[in-house]
C-alpha cells in the first residue's frame, strides 16, 4: 500500500474549512430538531388524542424512510413545494432538523414519562397550573435524565451529515472528495476526512460527558 | 369549614368511596384511620381535587368545590397537601421548594417569598438547611420541608397522607412534633395516619373508614376505648 499524504498538505486548509460548514449545519439542525422535538413530545403526551396521532404519524414517517431520501426530497422537491429552489445547506438543515425532531421527540417523551408522578401531583397540590409545572418542575428533571441520549443523537447527526455531499454542500466529506478528484487519488483525502469526523465525534463525546458530570453534581 | 355530602368515587367499575358524609370544623384536627385499601387516600385527594368525585358534594367555606364552574387551581392553593413520599422538587433547594409556588402562583416577589420561606423553615427547625438540595436531607427533614412548602401557600386547610409512614422510626417524632405545633396554631387538618398514639393525643375526631364506608365518626376517647363497630374493634386489635 503506498500512501502519499505529502501532496495533500496544500489542500489541508481547504478540507479543514469544511468543519465549519459541517458544524453550522449540524448545530442549526440540532436546534431545529430540539425545539420541534419538544413540541412533538408535548403532542404525544397531550390529552388531545388528535395531536398525539399527528406526532406519531410524523415520527413514523421520518423514522421509516432513509435520511438521504428526505434530504433529496426537500432539496429537489422545493421548486414544486414552495415555488423556488432552496440552497443546499438550507435543505440540509431542514431535513436533518425535521428528521432528528422525530427521534428527539421520542427521547423527550420517554424522559417526561419517567419523571415520578408525585412531582406533578406535588405541583398540582400547590395550585400550580399544568404549563408552569411542566416547564419548571417536570422538564428540567426529564432533561437531566435524557441528556446522554440527546448527546448521542447529536453525535449521530454529526456523522450522518456527511450525506449532504449528494446535494453538493461543500462540507468536510465533499471537500475531501473534490481534492481527491483533482489529484486522481481518493484514498488519502477520504482517510483525512475520516480522521476529522472521528476527532469531532470524540470532542463532542468528551463535552457531553463533562456536561453530564456537571449536572449530576447538583443532585 | 369543610362539608362532605354523600361523596362517591369510582375508578372505572370499582367503587372506592360509597357515600361519605361528614363535616370538619375550622381549626379541627381529624384523624382518618382504616385498613389498607379502605379509601383513605382517595377521600383526602378528593378534598383538594387531585381526584374528582364521581358524585356528591364537597363544600369548603360555603363554596361547592365539586361544581363545574369552580377554579380547581384556586381550591388547591387554599388546601395544602403533604404526601407519604414528600415529593420535594429535587432540582430546587429547600428554600426554593418553598418559594416556587408562592412566586409562580400568587405573584409574590422573590424577597417576599424568601422572607416567609425562611420564617417557615425556622418554624420547622430547618433554617440551617435552607440552601441544601433535598437529597442532602434526611427523611424527617424532607418531610418537614414538605410541610413548610405546603404552608408557604398559606392554606386554610392541610391534608396529610401518611406523613410518617416512609420514615425511619427515629425520625417520626420530629415530624409529628411539627404537626402538633401546627395543630395548636388552629390549622384545620385532616390526617391519614397509622400512628394511633398521635391520633389519640392530637386529633379532635377520628374517622374510621372501611371498604369505602365511613364506619365511625367519633371522638378519640370514644373510638379508642369503646369502638362501636366490630370492624373498628378488629382493626384496633391488629394495630396494637
Ligand atoms: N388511580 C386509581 N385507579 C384505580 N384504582 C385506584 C386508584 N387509586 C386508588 N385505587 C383503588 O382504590 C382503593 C382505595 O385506595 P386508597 O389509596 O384510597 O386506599 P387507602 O385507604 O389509602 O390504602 P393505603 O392504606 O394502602 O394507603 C384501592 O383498592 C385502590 O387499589
Ligand atoms: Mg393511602
Amino acid at each position: 500500500m503506498n500512501l502519499d499524504f505529502q501532496q495533500f498538505i496544500p489542500s489541508l486548509p481547504y478540507i479543514l474549512k469544511g468543519i465549519g460548514v459541517t458544524l453550522q449545519i449540524v448545530s442549526m439542525a440540532g436546534i431545529l430538531g430540539f425545539v420541534l422535538g419538544i413540541i412533538l413530545s408535548f403532542f404525544k403526551i397531550s390529552k388531545f388524542k388528535f395531536l398525539g396521532w399527528i406526532a406519531d404519524a410524523y415520527t413514523s414517517v421520518f423514522r421509516g424512510t432513509p435520511l438521504v431520501l428526505q434530504l433529496m426530497l426537500i432539496y429537489y422537491g422545493s421548486p414544486q413545494l414552495i415555488g423556488y429552489k432552496i440552497d443546499p445547506s438550507t435543505a440540509a438543515v431542514l431535513s436533518f432538523g425535521l428528521n432528528s425532531a422525530a427521534y428527539i421527540s421520542e427521547i423527550i417523551r420517554a424522559g417526561i414519562l419517567a419523571v415520578d408522578k408525585g412531582q406533578s401531583e406535588a405541583a398540582m397540590a400547590l395550585g400550580v397550573p399544568y404549563r408552569p409545572a411542566m416547564m419548571d418542575i417536570i422538564l428540567p428533571q426529564a432533561m437531566k435524565n435524557i441528556l446522554p441520549a440527546l448527546m448521542n443523537e447529536f453525535i449521530t447527526l454529526t456523522k450522518e451529515s456527511a450525506i449532504v455531499t449528494v446535494i453538493g454542500v461543500t462540507d468536510v466529506m465533499r471537500r475531501a472528495y473534490i481534492v481527491g478528484g483533482e489529484k486522481f487519488s481518493y484514498f488519502e483525502p477520504i482517510l483525512i476526512a475520516g480522521l476529522i469526523y472521528y476527532i469531532m465525534v470524540m470532542v463532542l463525546t468528551v463535552l457531553g460527558k463533562g456536561i453530564e458530570r456537571r449536572m449530576r453534581r447538583s443532585d | 369549614m369543610i362539608k362532605v355530602e354523600n361523596l362517591h368515587k369510582h375508578f372505572g367499575k370499582l367503587e372506592v368511596l360509597k357515600g361519605i358524609s361528614t363535616n370538619i370544623q375550622d381549626g379541627e384536627v381529624v384523624a382518618v384511620i382504616g385498613p389498607s385499601g379502605s379509601g383513605k387516600s382517595t377521600f383526602l385527594r378528593c378534598i383538594n381535587l387531585l381526584e374528582l368525585p364521581t358524585d356528591g358534594r364537597i363544600m369548603i367555606n360555603g363554596q361547592d368545590i365539586t361544581d363545574k364552574s369552580t377554579n380547581i387551581m384556586k381550591v388547591r392553593q387554599n388546601v395544602g397537601m403533604v404526601f407519604q413520599h414528600f415529593h420535594l422538587f429535587p432540582h430546587k433547594t429547600a428554600l426554593q421548594n418553598l418559594t416556587y409556588a408562592p412566586m409562580k402562583v400568587k405573584g409574590l416577589s422573590k424577597s417576599e417569598a424568601e422572607k416567609t420561606g425562611l420564617e417557615l423553615l425556622e418554624k420547622v427547625g430547618l433554617s440551617a438547611k435552607a440552601h441544601e438540595y433535598p437529597n442532602r436531607l434526611s427523611g424527617g427533614q424532607k418531610q418537614r420541608v414538605a410541610i413548610a412548602r405546603a404552608l408557604a401557600m398559606q392554606p386554610e386547610v392541610m391534608l396529610f397522607d401518611e406523613p410518617t409512614s416512609a420514615l425511619d422510626p427515629e425520625m417520626v417524632k420530629e415530624v409529628l412534633d411539627v404537626m402538633k405545633n401546627l395543630a395548636h396554631t388552629g390549622m384545620t387538618m385532616a390526617i391519614v395516619t397509622h400512628e394511633m398514639g398521635f391520633a389519640r393525643e392530637v386529633a379532635d375526631r377520628v374517622l374510621f373508614l372501611d371498604g369505602g364506608v365511613l364506619v365511625e365518626d367519633s371522638s378519640p376517647e370514644e373510638f379508642f376505648s369503646n369502638p362501636k363497630s366490630e370492624r373498628a374493634r378488629d382493626f384496633l386489635q391488629k394495630m396494637i
